[in-house]
């Protein structure tokens, strides 16, 4: 590289004496700052005709490479789609929700036989008219029986022995009451179990039709049924029940109390048991028809101490004397029902599913003499979980139909056998007909499920082929008539075999994760991330031309993947639809395209290890972050995390800068160190907490913790935004006397323009809420919409436009010498010789980052007023921040190094920006009403789009200025054009090479992170935080990775080509 | 300052010394037999003080950071008299004889004219006459020692400890509350850190602007801050773990981590890393790079 000569004598005016000719201009870094001026004619003074062609055929060059650039993003992209639609496929188990309900009049066989008398009880007469049902939380079926050592070496632990009295009526009072295991579908939390335990169906992370925001459960239930027969519902203890089922429950008489301190043992069930005791009394009785009693005690007993402990049996022998007052009190015409949602592991935690967790209690108990047993052997409580058991879901029917309630729609449970065979134990012809009811409104919901999903019956051909045995036996019985006990059992037990086997399989479709396709998704991803590194960082030969042969080997090999894929899928060797086989294989074949064309044809291949300590930094900033979503508390924590990698980044920054040997980079670099690491922290003071962070945290980005709306003085932040950040930004382009040509217009009043009219659209929001206006909500709406689409369209239609055909920032002045006239029209090279021309270029040393960053300027914008007030604070940090990052990176010679940190620091900045706008890796902070500031209702493609731009308006910000880690203060360089026309001297080509480099390393970030969760997510499948926190980090992590991919292929790397060629334009190629 | 140096980013000092003429060189302990003792005793001590004391910490930290700040500072004092050489004498282990020390010497007096106004008043004079007393130091050099002791102590409370704190707040500690804790945990690190390093240099320009710059070749000195600020670095990581323990509170993990980088680096600074710096860049002053 040819160092320039600064010919300049003044620091301002560097004149251009014209010399001889237009040196090569090559140029290293300066070591002043902010006089990168070299004597370049530009190409306008130049006007070389005689090098028009060549320079046209740069140009081509430069589109054309370019154009394949984008093609390898655009791969890179479908890889990633690829990765992680696979995993989501075998990770996200869903569920659809049906709106149908069951109603009393309609039964659900098709035939008219058994239409008809519903007196006492809908589809099947009813055996209670009220029920207590009480739910000990974490009740574990060896709390309820008596001690029996398995092994002689056991002995009896404190939880033992502490609840006698179900097993004690069970075995004394057969037909009073009896008790067995209540197994759980996992994951075994307290509010997907109350799912399972009304619903009758079984828990997945996405009940696909529900929204996401509310819990309340949208499907049939046990609880929906009660009140729509009018039951009068009293709820007591954990007010999970409410946020399932809002307003089902009787006002007056309902007492939820808090669930989430554990610490706390006693108030819920004290609660529970003042309140319920008194509602048993005769006087009381016409209240209520039934009672939802919720105990905490055993439960926090278990999280705070674990089962062993005086505390525990202290609280069992309570419950055990609450169970005895309410026998005490209870009615002839009340059921009884005492169980356990889950149990507990050995330290007292539940939410998995170990036999533990999942082995539950179930004990029911009447006054009336109503239980059987079947068979002898059943007459005794089985004393081990495993013997016997029931799921849990089978309460749902059997309670139903006790009730004489019709059985909720989606229930896949079974009625429980000892609560219809009656107290002799022969009542066949009852369970037979309570059997074929349930079995025949499961198979109604089978079907209506196929239907739904667009599939045809018979693909559950087995399961049908149970139902018609069932039905044909039955049919034939009842042409008989009379039939012995033996043959209505045998069709009871037909029926139950088809409940059952429907059961299982619809486990194996929602329960079940489908680990070899999780397994296809990560080996993609990974593939990806391998690729990417040795792309991004090894590649020795200019990426620009290794795109031809990447290009191609990646299309043949796809090509063949389709081929491959579509040939086996269709041969039935691959358990996969064509579509998807076809991708996979493609996905495969192009990664092998891919790495003969890394590995083989680029001819180098060495181990990918940093050879900095910045790479080294970006390397352990990303990997240690990758680590850390192992653990729920790191990925808790994520923001702080951030701030403490940034805050190292600045401080290393200042002492690095301390090295410098130049005064000036010396100076500003420490100075923009100290600015960067300040801002962040500044910046860190907007937080909205996650519920997992409390009490260690403060909510600060709305008015107050429970609300959703800005407090007043926070109006004042999209002025100061509007006041301080156009300001800042010029001052950025004053330091390299770029704030010349399109950026007085555009950043001087554009920018200040929009952000301005932001201000006054959320004050008139914050006036709409606080109604302090006295306009109506409709003229204040449009007026709000129309200011709203006003800066959009300021930012990005006038935005892009500007971007596109707007010339290059800098100004050109040419001296009032003696020979003015010749200074145009005539062909240079005389011209400058004549050295009569002074040429003054203003701007010059930072002509491709100041051309570049109005894109990044038009989105800042646009992405502002898509915040909250708080959040356009955070913006306007962000974009100062990234401003002064780029400075450190010049200062420290880091823009031309193509160093890895630049990108990752934008990673990071990105991600923790993220935080700073009110957001969190979960699902409950997307601010969907954002999707509302320019428009009135929803509409599609703009809605969704509207709220991506507020959910990950920071990595979008950080990804439109990936390029500027190259192009801030790059030094202008252009083709030879003296010498030979060699293609790898085209200057141009190398500032692509190093935008894809910088664009690929910021996605590798993201890759990376993403990767990290999604591996975490998978291996943790069964982890109790799953549905909390590795899950919705792992959607946060490929959302993102998806949004920062498609920014860059059609923002990023597709501006470089306008701003390029813009520069091209005025100083030739 | 808070980075751990990977070794393939150290070079050793004799490649890099001719090359930079400026720079003092790495500051040894001083030969006499009490120092060498002393030298590793005083880590020791303070190792094993610390981890006494860590379940006073624990229960309660303002109250016992408070307590052990003076007698910390008075150990620290105490070491950096009986076993590191004060500002303005020179004791490199050539001193004796070299003329490299004496050239290094005259060219760190006058390579910075103004850089060196306090307590150099003849210094490139004094160290040549000091040269060979210094081994065995008299009682006379005590009074010696005791200028920069002070010196030290006053620019540790004074300047180190609030640049100190703020670093912590501005690494994330809490802004609003806890003011105590950070205080008092940047006082215990500046001590660790920049006690020494104050006595050893004073307010020498061209050496502090190598501190600034982590040029400092390893030795006892430089090593004990850096490891300070590494240890204090990684002490953060367990914070945020919900392993409910009371010594995950604030300040604690990170004064922890301070103690054990200080004596992980002050050993490791005399010993495998002495005279050798910490690199950047591989390109970085590219006329010593060693591969």
């Amino acid at each position: 590289m040819v160092s320039a000569t600064s010919a300049g004598p003044g620091p301002e005016r560097p004149n251009l004496n014209g010399s001889p000719n237009t040196v090569p201009a090559m140029s290293s870094r300066s070591p002043e700052r902010n006089e990168h001026r070299k004597p370049q004619v530009p190409k306008a003074l130049a006007g070389g005709n005689v090098q028009d062609q060549y320079i046209k055929g740069l140009e081509r060059e430069f589109k054309f490479k370019h154009l394949g650039v984008l093609g390898v993003l655009g791969w890179i992209l479908f890889l990633h789609v690829v990765g992680i639609f696979f995993f989501t496929k075998g990770f996200l188990l869903t569920r659809m929700v049906l709106e149908n309900k069951s109603s009393c009049e309609v039964l659900p066989f098709g035939d008219a036989s058994s239409v008809g008398k519903k007196v006492d009880g809908c589809w099947h007469p009813k055996s209670f008219d009220k029920a207590i049902v009480i739910i000990i939380d974490a009740l574990r079926y060896d709390f309820t029986v008596p001690f029996a050592p398995i092994v002689g070496t056991d002995s009896a632990q404190l939880f033992h022995d502490n609840l006698p009295v179900l097993y004690e009526t069970a075995v004394n009072s057969p037909e009073n009451a009896f008790l067995l295991p209540f197994i759980a579908d996992p994951p075994t939390t307290t509010l997907q179990r109350l799912k399972g335990l009304t619903t009758g169906t079984l828990p997945t992370f996405i009940d696909a039709g529900s929204n996401f925001a509310g819990t309340a459960i949208d499907e049939d239930n046990l609880v929906a049924q009660l009140r729509a027969a009018g039951k009068n519902l009293v709820q007591l203890g954990d007010d999970t029940w409410h946020a399932l089922f809002p307003d089902y429950f009787d006002p007056d008489l309902t007492r939820p109390f808090d669930s989430f301190n554990v610490w706390d043992l006693h108030t819920v069930d004290n609660g529970v048991t003042g309140n319920l005791l008194p509602l048993l009394h005769p006087e009381n009785s016409t209240k209520w028809d039934v009672i939802f009693g919720h105990y905490l005690g055993v439960d926090h007993a278990g999280h705070r101490y674990g089962p062993n402990h005086p505390a525990m049996a202290a609280k069992l022998n309570e419950m055990d004397q609450v169970i005895r007052d309410i026998i005490a009190k209870l009615d002839d015409k009340t059921l009884l029902v005492v169980m356990g949602d889950h149990g507990m592991d050995s330290k007292g935690d539940h939410g998995g599913e170990s036999h533990d967790e999942v082995d539950a209690a179930l004990w029911m108990y009447s006054k009336k003499r109503i239980f059987g047993r079947t068979s002898p052997e059943t007459v005794m409580p089985p004393m081990l979980a495993g013997d016997r058991y029931v799921p849990q879901i089978d309460l749902v029917p059997t309670l139903s139909l006790l009730l004489g309630m019709p059985i909720p729609f989606n229930n896949l449970g079974s009625p429980i056998e000892e609560a219809f065979i009656g107290s002799n134990g022969n009542d066949w012809k009852n369970l037979m007909t309570v059997n074929r009811l349930t079995a025949a409104q499961i198979k109604r919901y089978q079907h209506e499920y196929a239907a739904t999903r667009g599939a045809d019956d018979d693909q559950e051909s087995e399961s049908m082929k149970l139902w018609q045995a069932a039905e044909t036996s039955w049919q034939k019985l009842s042409k008989i008539g009379r039939s012995s006990q033996a043959n209505l059992r045998s069709v009871s037990e037909s029926y139950k075999e088809y409940q059952r086997y429907t059961l299982q399989v619809c486990r194996g479709l929602w329960a079940k994760f489908d680990v070899p396709s999780m397994l296809q998704g990560v080996a993609v991803l990974f593939a990806v991330i391998v690729l990417l590194v040795f792309y991004a960082r090894n590649v020795k030969m200019d990426r620009a031309d290794l795109t031809g042969p990447l290009l191609t080997l990646v299309g043949a090999g796809s090509a063949v993947g389709v081929v491959v894929g579509a040939s086996l899928s269709f041969a039935g060797m691959a358990e996969m639809r064509v579509g998807e086989a076809s991708a996979l294989m493609a996905a495969v074949g192009s990664i092998v395209g891919a790495s003969w064309a890394i590995f083989v044809t680029s001819g180098f291949l060495s181990v990918p290890l940093p050879r900095s300590l910045w790479g080294w930094l970006a390397v352990t900033f990303t990997v240690t972050q990758s680590v850390g979503f192992a653990s729920n508390s790191y990925t808790i924590w994520e923001d702080e995390i951030l701030l403490f990698f940034l805050s190292t980044f600045g401080v290393l920054a200042g002492v690095s800068s301390m090295r410098q040997k130049s005064t000036a980079d010396r100076v500003l670099g420490v100075y923009h160190s100290i600015l960067f690491v300040i801002l962040g922290r500044l910046a860190s003071f907007s937080r909205l907490c996650r519920e997992e962070q409390m009490p260690f945290c403060r909510s600060t980005y709305y008015a107050s913790a429970t609300s959703s709306t800005s407090a007043p003085w926070q109006l004042a932040i999209p002025f100061l935004v509007a006041l301080i950040l156009p300001t800042v930004v010029r001052s950025f382009y004053a330091g390299s006397k770029s704030y010349e040509g399109a950026a007085t217009l555009w950043i001087g009043m554009g920018f200040r323009l929009g952000l301005f009219i932001t201000s006054v659209f959320w004050v008139l929001e914050g006036a709409d809420d606080g109604e302090w206006l006295p306009l109506s909500k409709e003229t204040l709406k449009s007026v709000r919409v129309f200011l709203a689409q006003l800066v959009l369209a300021l930012a990005f239609a006038a935005g892009t436009t500007a971007f596109i055909y707007s010339k290059p920032c800098i100004s050109i002045n040419f001296s009032q010498g003696n020979a003015e006239s010749e200074s145009k029209g005539k062909p240079s090279a005389p011209t400058q010789q004549a050295g009569r021309t002074t040429v003054t270029i203003l701007g010059f040393g930072n002509v491709h980052g100041t051309r570049y960053f109005l894109l990044v300027v038009n989105f800042c914008l646009g992405i502002i007023l898509m915040q909250k007030p708080m959040g356009q604070g955070a913006m306007g940090l962000l974009l100062w921040q990234i401003l002064s990052l780029l400075e450190i990176l010049d200062t420290n010679a880091l823009v031309l190094g193509n160093s890895a940190i630049g990108p990752v620091v934008l990673g990071l900045l990105g991600s923790f920006y993220y935080f700073k706008t009110g957001h969190q890796a979960t699902l409950s902070s997307i601010q969907w009403e954002t999707a509302f500031i320019p428009l009135s209702s929803v509409q599609y493609p703009w809605s969704p789009i509207l709220v991506i731009l507020n959910t990950f308006g920071a990595q979008i910000l950080t990804a439109i200025a990936v390029p500027l880690t190259v192009l801030w203060k790059r030094p202008l360089q252009l083709n030879d054009q003296s010498s030979s026309s060699s293609k790898s001297s085209n200057p141009s080509i190398k500032l692509l090479t190093d935008v894809v480099q910088a664009a690929c390393t910021y996605i590798l970030y993201f890759a990376t992170i993403n990767l990290a969760t999604t591996m975490w997510a998978g291996h943790l499948r069964r982890h109790l935080m799953l549905y909390r926190i590795f899950s919705p980090r792992f959607m946060m992590g490929a959302a993102v990775l998806g949004v920062v991919d498609v920014v860059l292929i059609i923002f990023s790397v597709a501006g470089v080509r306008w701003s390029t060629l813009s520069v091209g334009d005025i100083f030739g190629w | 300052m808070a980075s751990p140096p990977p070794s393939p980013l150290t070079t050793p000092l004799s490649t890099s010394a001719p090359d930079l003429p400026k720079s003092a060189p790495p500051v040894p302990i001083l030969p006499s037999q009490l120092a060498r003792i002393y030298s590793v005793l005083h880590p020791a001590a303070l190792l094993s003080v610390f981890a006494a004391r860590f379940p006073a910490l624990v229960a309660d930290p303002v109250s016992e950071m408070a307590q052990q700040l003076p007698i910390l500072a008075l150990a620290h004092v105490t070491y950096a008299m009986i076993c590191l050489p004060p500002a303005g004498s020179d004791v490199s282990p050539s001193a004796p004889t070299s003329p490299a020390s004496t050239a290094s010497g005259s060219a760190t007096g006058t390579a910075t004219p103004s850089g060196n106004v306090i307590l150099r008043p003849g210094k490139v004079g004094r160290r040549r006459t000091r040269d060979s007393a210094a081994g065995a130091a008299g009682a006379s050099a005590w009074g010696a020692k005791l200028a920069p002791a002070l010196l030290s102590l006053t620019l540790t409370t004074l300047l180190a400890t609030p640049t100190l704190s703020i670093l912590l707040i501005l690494f994330g500690a809490p802004f609003t509350t806890h003011h105590v804790q950070t205080l008092l945990c940047a006082a215990h690190m500046a001590i660790l850190s920049s006690t020494a390093l104050i006595y050893v240099h004073g307010v020498d320009g061209p050496v502090w602007k190598e501190i600034w710059g982590c040029k400092r070749p390893g030795d006892a000195v430089w090593g004990g801050a850096l490891g300070t600020a590494v240890g204090a670095w990684l002490g953060a990581v367990p914070i945020p773990l919900d392993w409910d323990r009371p010594w995950q509170a604030y300040p604690i993990t990170i004064l922890a981590g301070a103690y054990l980088g200080f004596v992980g680096g002050t050993m490791l600074g005399r010993s495998l890393l002495f005279g050798k710096r910490l690199r950047f860049d591989e390109g970085e002053e590219s006329g010593k790079k060693v591969d």
